[in-house]
C-alpha cells in the first residue's frame, strides 16, 4: 500500500512522463481553446459575418450579403461624426484629468501620515462601485430641478438659481465627464502610488541634500520612474474613456440632443433601438479597430522607451 | 400509572391484515375510477409574463389570483424600466428568451410585428377578439394592424394638459390657458409675480419614449397632423404646426418660463416637481392626474386637467396592451396564455376585474368604455380628475399617425432633433427637414 508520499511521488512521475507527449500538451490546451472559441472567436467570427450583412431585426429572414457597404453608410452618417466628435472630446477631457487627479491623489498618499493607511483602502470606493449605481449616485446629484449639488450651491449663495447641469449641451458633457473622473481615478492612483513606494528614498535624499527643488525632483526623478506605469495608465484609460457606455446610458441617454452621444452609444443605439444588427457589428469593428492601432502604437512607444532606457 | 403508548412488536398476522385493508382500498379505488368517466387534468404550464416596472405588487397579486383560479397554470414576471423596454425587448425577442406574454404599446406594434415577435390573437385565440365592440376606438386601433388584432388593453390613456388650480388663482386668473400663447402669457405672470422661477414643465428626455407623444399632442392641439393616412409625412409642409410647436419650446425656454432641466427630466421627476409646487402646467399622461391629486405631495388635490390648449384642442390617445409572442405559440402555451390575457386585459365573470382595479387604484385610463357606467370608477375619477372633462377630451383624442415598421427608430431620432431645437444646436425648419429626411431614409 502507498503511502501519502509515495502516491505524491508517483502521481508526480506520471505527470512528468506525460507532459513529454505531444498528446498531453493538446488534451492540457484544449480545454482552453474551446473555450476561447466558444466565447471570443465565435462572437467575433458572427460580428465579423454580421457586419457584412443587411441584418434588420425588423426583416426576419433576409439577412443578404452586403459586402462592406454597412461599414460604408455607418461612416457616412451624421450621428457617426457627431459621436466620434464627442467621443474624442470625452477622451480628451477625462484621460489627461483622470491622470492629473490619480497622480496628485498618490502623492498625497504617499505623504508619511498616520490614518492615511486607511485612505488608501477608501479612495479605492468609486472604483468598487459599480458604473450603474455611480451614474445614479451621480443623476441624483446633478439633476437641475432637485439635485443635492443644485441644493448645496444654492444655499451657499454660489449660484442664484438652479443649473441645469444634464440639460445644457456643454455642461451635461462636462458632467459626463467629471462623474467618469470620480469612477476612474482611484486605479491610476494606487497604480502610482506603488511605483512612488519602489523609488529608492536615498535617491530623493540626495537630490534634495544638492538643492533640487520640488518641480526638479517631480520632472528628472518622479517622472521618469513612472514613465512605465504611466503609460500603461494611459491606455488603458483612453481604452475605458473611448467605450464609456454605463455612465451615459443612466446620466443622459445621449442627450440632451446629441450632446452626450459618444460612439459606444451610438453603437448601441443602433443594434438595440434602431433594430439594425449589421450597423451596429460594423460600429463595433470600427472602435475595436481604433483601439487596436492606438494600443500598437502606444506599446511601440513604450518598446523605443525601453529600448533607450 | 399511564397505559404505555409503545405498539407491541409486529407480528405477521398484523402484516398480512394491514396489507390486504391497502390492497382493498386500492382495489375500490380502481374500480371507483372504473365506474367514473375520465376526469381531464390540464397539463401543468409555465408562462413568462414580461412588463415595465409599474405598479408591480399590483401585478402580482392579479398574477396570484389567477393563479388561484387556474391552478394548472404558474406564471413567473420580469420586469425592467419603461425608458429601456423596448431595447431590453428586442434583446430577448432576438437571443431567443422570449417570455410568453409581454407588455407593449402602440409605439411598437407594426416593429414588433414586422419582426415577427407577436401573435395576432385572432388567430391563435380568436374567443379573445370578441369584446373589441366594447374598446375605444382609437385603443382598437392602436392595437390593430393589418385587420389583425395583436392585443388585449392593458390601459388606454390620453396625453393631457394639467395646472396647479391654486397656484393659478392665485395669479389672478379665472380660467385655464386655451391657447399656447395664452399659457405663455399666463405663466410670464405667474413668473413676474414670483409665484414661480419657471411655471412650465414638461418631460423632454431623450431616452423618454411619452416625448415624442407629447410632442404629437402640441402638434395635433394646435389643430396640425404628423403624416397622411398613406403614412408620408405632413409635418413638413410649409406652415405646418410642428414648426410652431418646436419654436413655441424654444421661446419658452429663452424667456425663462420652461424649466431649463426638461431635457433631463423624465415622467416621474415632473410628477415630483409639480407636486413640490415648483410648477404649474404641464402635460402628461392622465394618470398623473391620479397621483398628483391623491399621492403624497405638499400640492396634494390642487391639480386640474384642462382641454390642450391650442385651435383644435386635439391630443393623442394610446394603447398600452397585453401581447401573446410568437414564442408563446411554438411552445405550445396559446392556451395558457390566452386565459391569461382574458383575466388581464378581459372580462372574467361577466367584469373586467384587472381593468377596473387599475382604474380605482392607480387611475389608469381604461379602453373598456362600459367601465365609465360603473358607479365606483365614476366617483374614484372624480375624486381626483373630472370624468366629463376626460370624455370631451377622449372625444378629441387620435391615435399617433405614420406607426409603421420604421416609425419606432425615426421616433428616437425625432426626440433627439426635439432636443436639439430646444438647446439651440438646429432651427425648427432645419430639425423638421432632418426628421423628414429621416423619414424618406428609413422608408
Amino acid at each position: 500500500m502507498s503511502t501519502p508520499l509515495g502516491l505524491r511521488r508517483a502521481v508526480l512521475w506520471r505527470a512528468r512522463r506525460a507532459g513529454a507527449s505531444p498528446a498531453y500538451h493538446a488534451l492540457t490546451v484544449i480545454p482552453v481553446l474551446l473555450l476561447v472559441g466558444l466565447f471570443t472567436l465565435f462572437p467575433l467570427g458572427y460580428a465579423a459575418i454580421t457586419s457584412t450583412r443587411r441584418v434588420l431585426l425588423t426583416l426576419p429572414g433576409s439577412t443578404p450579403f452586403i459586402g462592406l457597404r454597412n461599414y460604408a453608410q455607418v461612416l457616412h452618417d451624421g450621428t457617426t461624426h457627431v459621436a466620434v466628435t464627442n467621443t474624442l472630446l470625452f477622451a480628451a477631457l477625462t484621460v489627461p484629468s483622470v491622470i492629473v487627479v490619480g497622480f496628485l491623489v498618490a502623492l498625497l498618499l504617499h505623504q508619511p501620515i498616520r490614518g492615511f493607511g486607511l485612505l488608501r483602502a477608501l479612495v479605492l470606493l468609486p472604483w468598487s462601485i459599480p458604473l450603474v449605481s455611480a451614474g445614479i449616485i451621480w443623476r441624483l446629484l446633478l439633476h437641475g430641478d432637485f439635485g443635492a449639488l443644485n441644493g448645496l450651491l444654492y444655499q451657499l449663495g454660489v449660484v442664484h438659481s438652479y443649473v441645469p447641469w444634464l440639460s445644457s449641451p456643454r455642461l451635461a458633457m462636462q458632467a459626463v465627464a467629471l462623474a467618469h473622473v470620480w469612477r476612474e481615478f482611484p486605479l491610476p492612483a494606487i497604480l502610482i502610488l506603488a511605483g512612488l513606494q519602489v523609488i529608492p528614498r536615498e535617491i530623493m535624499e540626495a537630490a534634495t541634500a544638492e538643492g533640487a527643488g520640488a518641480w526638479a525632483r517631480f520632472w528628472h526623478i518622479l517622472l521618469p520612474w513612472l514613465k512605465g506605469p504611466l503609460l500603461i495608465i494611459l491606455v488603458y484609460e483612453t481604452m475605458i474613456s473611448v467605450s464609456v457606455f454605463d455612465l451615459v446610458y443612466v446620466l443622459t441617454g445621449g442627450g440632451p440632443g446629441s450632446a452626450t452621444t459618444l460612439f459606444s452609444w451610438h453603437t448601441y443605439t443602433s443594434t438595440f433601438t434602431f433594430l439594425n444588427l449589421g450597423h451596429g457589428a460594423a460600429l463595433s469593428f470600427i472602435m475595436a479597430g481604433a483601439l487596436v492601432a492606438f494600443i500598437a502604437l502606444t506599446l511601440r512607444l513604450i518598446r523605443v522607451e525601453a529600448r533607450s532606457a | 400509572m399511564q397505559p404505555s403508548i409503545r405498539p407491541g412488536p409486529w407480528t405477521r398476522r398484523d402484516f398480512l391484515k394491514l396489507a390486504g385493508t391497502y390492497a382493498a382500498c386500492g382495489g375500490l379505488g380502481g374500480l371507483g375510477a372504473l365506474a367514473r368517466p375520465a376526469e381531464a387534468q390540464p397539463s401543468p404550464v409555465h408562462l413568462n409574463f414580461m412588463v415595465w416596472s409599474y405598479g408591480i405588487e399590483t401585478i402580482q397579486d392579479n398574477i396570484k389570483s389567477f393563479q388561484q383560479r387556474n391552478p394548472a397554470i404558474t406564471v413567473s414576471l420580469q420586469d425592467t424600466s419603461w425608458f429601456n423596454y423596448h431595447d431590453a425587448m428586442a434583446t430577448k425577442f432576438a437571443t431567443g428568451d422570449a417570455p410568453d406574454v409581454a407588455y407593449s404599446s402602440d409605439h411598437w406594434l407594426r416593429e414588433w410585428v414586422a419582426a415577427d415577435w407577436i401573435a395576432p390573437l385572432d388567430r391563435y385565440a380568436p374567443e379573445l377578439a370578441g369584446a373589441q365592440g366594447e374598446w375605444a376606438p382609437y385603443a382598437r386601433q392602436g392595437m390593430t394592424l393589418g385587420g389583425h388584432l395583436y392585443g388585449l388593453p392593458y390601459y388606454a390613456d390620453l396625453i393631457i394638459f394639467m395646472y396647479n388650480a391654486k397656484t393659478l388663482k392665485r395669479a389672478g386668473f379665472d380660467h385655464p390657458p386655451a391657447t399656447w400663447e395664452e399659457l405663455a402669457a399666463q405663466a410670464k405672470t405667474i413668473k413676474d409675480k414670483g409665484l414661480s422661477e419657471y411655471p412650465i414643465d414638461i418631460p423632454l428626455k431623450k431616452d423618454d419614449p411619452w416625448t415624442i407623444e407629447i410632442f404629437y399632442s402640441m402638434v395635433y392641439s394646435r389643430g396640425g397632423h404628423m403624416f397622411d393616412n398613406a403614412d408620408a409625412p405632413v409635418f413638413n409642409a410649409p406652415g405646418g404646426k410642428a414648426v410652431l410647436a418646436l419654436d413655441w419650446l424654444r421661446d419658452a425656454l429663452r424667456n425663462k418660463i420652461l424649466d431649463p432641466a426638461v431635457l433631463e427630466s423624465a415622467e416621474p421627476d415632473v410628477v415630483k416637481t409639480m407636486g413640490a409646487g415648483q410648477h404649474v402646467f404641464t402635460v402628461l399622461a392622465k394618470y398623473n392626474l391620479a397621483e398628483l391629486n391623491a399621492g403624497q405631495h405638499a400640492q396634494k388635490g390642487n391639480f386640474r386637467m384642462a382641454l390642450m390648449p391650442g385651435d383644435s384642442h386635439s391630443t393623442v390617445g394610446f394603447v398600452r396592451f397585453y401581447a401573446l409572442t410568437k414564442a408563446a405559440v411554438t411552445r405550445h402555451h396559446t392556451e395558457a396564455a390566452a386565459r391569461f390575457l382574458q383575466y388581464f386585459g378581459g372580462k372574467t365573470d361577466g367584469r373586467y376585474l384587472v381593468p377596473q382595479r387599475w382604474a380605482l387604484e392607480k387611475g389608469l385610463g381604461f379602453a373598456q368604455l362600459p367601465l365609465y357606467d360603473d358607479p365606483q370608477i365614476k366617483a374614484a375619477i372624480n375624486a381626483w380628475g373630472s370624468v366629463a372633462l376626460e370624455r370631451q377630451q377622449a372625444k378629441l383624442a387620435a391615435v399617433k399617425e405614420g406607426l409603421t415598421p420604421w416609425w419606432g427608430t425615426w421616433d428616437v431620432y425625432a426626440r433627439e432633433q426635439i432636443g436639439n431645437v430646444i438647446v439651440g444646436n438646429v432651427s425648427s425648419q432645419q430639425a423638421i427637414k432632418n426628421m423628414a429626411a429621416k423619414w424618406s431614409e428609413l422608408k
